[in-house]
């Protein structure tokens, strides 16, 4: 399937369309995007993450504004949008305004070659997943910028403890991303989602598809770990820490600056959602016609955050040493082991 | 009390003077030798007058000889002509086994002699003297002010003190926090708190890190001081002291600390406690004690998880049912008021099915709860490596550190008041004392959370007691004269077991309706000292942890 801009100049008659209408075009469905993906996770995040956390912890939650309390979504925007940007004595200015947009922004650079379906896909490199990973790892240089330029020990300490993090995270996520490019044989994004069309086998009257989750499970579960230490949840909540560090890196920010980082936290956790899809749950496959794609695309980066607060709420936060163990000494040596056996198992076969 | 439900009580305190306990204090005596001026009797125990210069051999041969190896307390005090420091020393062994060390100073040169390299913990309970008496201890390491700034003028519990001169500090003179910034070394500074989440109020670590290792850990309190004793001290006996201990431990602990005044005030006055209020007052003070270890157990999880999580919000709701059966009880939520000295202020609230059908309901319940928690809590691999071999506190380090209560029993260390120094109707119900061998901060969450199954198990006997008490002999009062004189110079020192663990009290009556001394010996007070035993040399998250697994309460610290 051609990317959106692409298709969209071939439905106006173009072959080939001229520079200035690709251009125009990529910043038209950049928007469409950009808008679906601040509404869904920003917006929606915050207040799906509330309802969903009480249901975990026996409570009600928001119920007040509008019917479930979806009002509460306006009324925080406005709320965060007002408070007091507050910035510290000792702030390292241009970085410690820079910071707070590197998260979102590198977030929302990831979503740009992720094939969302129905034709949703900004650009279709070849080099699609690397450049996913590239991007999306920019974060933690937010992080580690806004946590030294606060000129605070917590948020030095904070943006310290995230960037091991990242480092010790980062190779399992890309070795273990590998053994799915050696599956397709592919970084673009799109191949990758078409190597998972198909059944894997048919149980009766189920069929099971052909997606990379269901036949190298394993590799799945390291990724998921991998990225939920990427986005900082629980049990790999270290950068923030919120009862130990006060916050980590975003201790001192306020204001819009801290609404950035708290919308960049979302994103990355939709961004990592939609890269376990991707790869892993055939993207936006799915039953039914393929304009129902961004449906199943959607539900699929929500399973994801569902996971992502099911963790924050029920597993305990790991401690430095023991994080950088499970990374280095754990996860890398399995990823690896995946990555060898997947190539084996590929190599005998293909 | 009846004289046949209690017979631990007439052994203590009989109104005459040698207060019979198993210790042979002319032995004792014999033993000082010339340490010891004259003797005194308490209420509680006997006390030998100890010269100002001799106190650390008095203390060293009662503690290594005669095994009074527990620094209950020291209470400081200030007479016409003189200063007075009293070390209240017990056994871990067998708390009944007590004396005092008495150590009068001369006003004009209250200096005696420290007690710190004998017991630890006086070093804490010595510092409080000199801030608010003015006594002066020599040798001590480390003679600050402890509750109040370094700034303030005057020592508030002295006789010379003058309320209404105002504190007037200039900025400049208060002291900087980050005055060491430590820029040239391989550590740094970190203030965590007054104000941080995990200090559960408003507690200052100023902790030393070398990256995420604590060097060195140092707790600042003082910042909820609210001259709790000195209230106490300008209130009656009889009605106007009992509100102050529910703002003590205010975690739900409320008739806990009641009963430690309660405790003191009718050994003072010679009350007897009708055996039915005994039977209301265990009841309700094990609620309490449920109900705070539920606290506890949250909020160490909250430190452990991060987040308000499920483990948080289950003890809130559990916690919520038994503070539903207290108010039904009390009238109250926290600041119960409870007990009344001679008994309790209420019957069971009519109609009293009702009201044991809903005690029941929640002792029937709370098993399916603690195996939710324990499937939650103490089986998850991840709680487990985060909890287990990390706050290792040794039991001999527990004792130099006078630490009590769960802490000290999750140490191995065997004592428990309310069965060791018998009070209300414990002995006559049938219960176990928890111990686990642990020392980590994984065992200090199993202790609370056993605890809580026994506390149940004492309120299960307690509600068939009253169920099925005789409908004529509900005697929920003695009859308590309006107003309260002990003899004058009447001294006593008593302690019970609150959710935190010993929660004492020394009163001295100077022959008029109010305490001339009141002193609060608080378990927080003391456990929070061995903090940095505990947490030097662990991860930060290690030291949040364990300051979480002593489940202080700064109400209680700084009183």
């Amino acid at each position: 399937m051609a990317t959106a801009p692409v298709a969209l100049a071939e439905w106006l008659g173009y072959a080939a369309a001229p520079l200035w209408l690709e251009l125009l075009l990529d910043v038209v469905v950049a928007g469409i995007i950009v808008t679906v993906m601040l509404l869904t996770s920003a917006l929606a995040g915050p207040w799906a993450k509330r309802k969903i956390t009480a249901m975990f912890t026996d409570r009600i939650a928001i119920n007040r504004v509008g019917p479930f309390g979806l009002g509460y979504i306006v009324a925080d925007s406005v709320r965060l949008l007002s408070k007091e940007l507050i910035i510290p004595d000792g702030a390292d200015r241009p970085a410690y305004d820079v910071a707070p947009a590197v998260l979102p922004l590198s977030a929302l650079l990831g979503f740009a070659v992720v094939p969302m379906g129905s034709g949703l896909q900004l650009a279709d490199p070849e080099i699609g997943l690397a450049y996913v990973f590239a991007v999306s790892s920019m974060a933690s240089v937010g992080m580690v910028v806004g946590g030294y330029a606060s000129g605070s020990k917590y948020s030095l300490l904070g943006s310290m403890r995230s960037v091991a993090e990242s480092i010790a995270y980062e190779i399992p996520l890309v070795v273990t991303a590998a053994s799915v490019v050696l599956l397709a044989g592919s970084l673009r994004l799109s191949d990758i989602v078409a190597a998972q069309q198909g059944t894997l086998v048919s149980l009766g009257p189920i069929a099971i598809p052909a997606w990379y989750g269901f036949l190298n499970p394993f590799a799945m579960a390291l990724f998921a770990v991998a990225a939920l230490a990427e986005v900082g949840r629980n049990p790999f909540d270290l950068g923030e820490a919120g009862t130990e560090l006060v916050g980590g890196y975003i201790t001192e920010y306020s204001g819009v600056y801290f609404v950035l980082f708290f919308l960049g936290e979302f994103l990355h956790i939709f961004l990592s959602g939609a890269i376990v899809a991707t790869l892993f749950l055939g993207g936006p496959l799915g039953p039914g016609p393929a304009w129902l794609g961004v449906v199943w695309f959607g539900a699929k980066i929500w399973a994801f955050f569902l996971f992502t607060q099911w963790c924050r709420s029920a597993v305990p936060r790991i401690r430095i040493d023991q994080m950088l163990q499970i990374g280095w000494k754990g996860l890398l040596v399995l990823s690896f082991a995946n990555l060898i056996l997947t190539a084996i198992i590929v190599g005998v076969i293909a | 009390m009846s004289q046949t439900e209690e017979p631990a009580e007439p052994d203590e305190e009989p109104p005459a003077e040698a207060p019979a306990t198993g210790v042979d204090y002319d032995a004792l005596e014999d033993l000082l030798g010339d340490d010891v001026v004259r003797r005194e009797t308490h209420t509680n125990a006997e006390g030998f007058v100890v010269r100002a210069d001799r106190v650390q051999s008095a203390l060293s041969a009662l503690k290594d000889t005669c095994g009074f190896d527990h620094l209950s307390n020291v209470s400081a005090q200030e007479y016409a002509d003189r200063f007075e420091s009293i070390y209240h020393l017990k056994k871990y062994d067998d708390p009944t086994e007590e004396v005092s060390v008495v150590v009068p100073t001369p006003r004009d040169d209250p200096v005696s002699q420290s007690a710190e390299p004998v017991f630890r913990t006086a070093d804490w309970h010595e510092r409080e003297a000199y801030d608010l008496v003015g006594v002066q201890y020599d040798d001590h390491p480390d003679l600050r002010r402890i509750l109040l700034p370094e700034t303030w003028q005057g020592h508030p519990l002295g006789r010379d003190y003058n309320q209404d001169k105002p504190q007037i500090v200039e900025f400049e003179e208060n002291v900087n926090p980050l005055a060491s910034d430590h820029r040239d070394e391989d550590t740094m500074l970190i203030n965590i708190g007054p104000h941080h989440p995990a200090t559960h109020g408003v507690l200052h670590l100023e902790a030393v890190l070398d990256g995420e290792t604590v060097e060195h850990v140092e707790p600042d309190i003082g910042y909820l001081h609210r001259c709790e004793e000195q209230m106490a001290q300008s209130g009656t006996y009889r009605h106007q002291i009992m509100p102050y201990p529910d703002r003590w431990d205010y975690g739900s602990a409320g008739i806990l600390n009641e009963w430690a005044y309660a405790r003191v005030a009718e050994d003072l006055n010679d009350i007897e406690v009708p055996e039915y209020a005994q039977v209301m007052r265990t009841m309700s003070a094990e609620l309490c004690r449920i109900a705070a270890h539920l606290l506890a157990l949250g909020t160490f999880c909250l430190d452990i998880y991060g987040d308000f999580t499920a483990i948080f919000m289950y003890a809130m709701r559990d916690r919520e049912v038994v503070q539903n059966i207290l108010e039904d009880l009390t009238g109250q939520r926290m600041m119960f008021n409870y007990l009344r000295l001679g008994g309790v202020v209420w019957d069971v609230p009519e109609p009293r099915e009702e009201f044991f059908e809903t005690v029941r309901e929640f002792l029937a319940e709370l098993p399916s709860r603690m195996e939710e928690y324990h499937d939650l809590i103490t089986e998850n691999e991840l709680f487990q490596i985060r909890t287990v071999g990390t706050g290792v506190l040794e039991p001999e380090t527990a004792k130099q550190y006078g630490v009590t209560g769960p802490v000290a029993r999750a140490s191995g260390i065997d004592y428990d008041l309310r069965r060791d120094d018998p009070y209300g109707y414990y002995e006559n119900l049938d219960w176990d004392v928890i111990t686990d061998d642990g020392k980590d901060n994984y065992s200090r969450l199993l202790v609370r959370m056993r605890e809580v199954e026994q506390s149940a198990r004492i309120i299960e006997q307690c509600v068939d007691l009253l169920e099925d008490w005789d409908e004529d002999d509900r005697t929920i009062q003695a009859n308590v004269p309006r107003t309260l004189n002990p003899e004058r110079d009447k001294e006593a020192y008593r302690a019970v077991e609150g959710a935190k663990g010993e929660l004492g009290i020394y009163v001295r009556s100077d022959g008029t309706d109010k305490p001339a001394r009141f002193k609060i010996r608080s378990p927080c007070f003391s456990n929070l000292q061995a903090l940095p035993e505990m947490a030097e040399g662990e991860y930060v998250p290690d030291l949040v942890a364990t300051l979480g697994s002593l489940d202080i309460i700064l109400g209680e610290v700084d009183r």
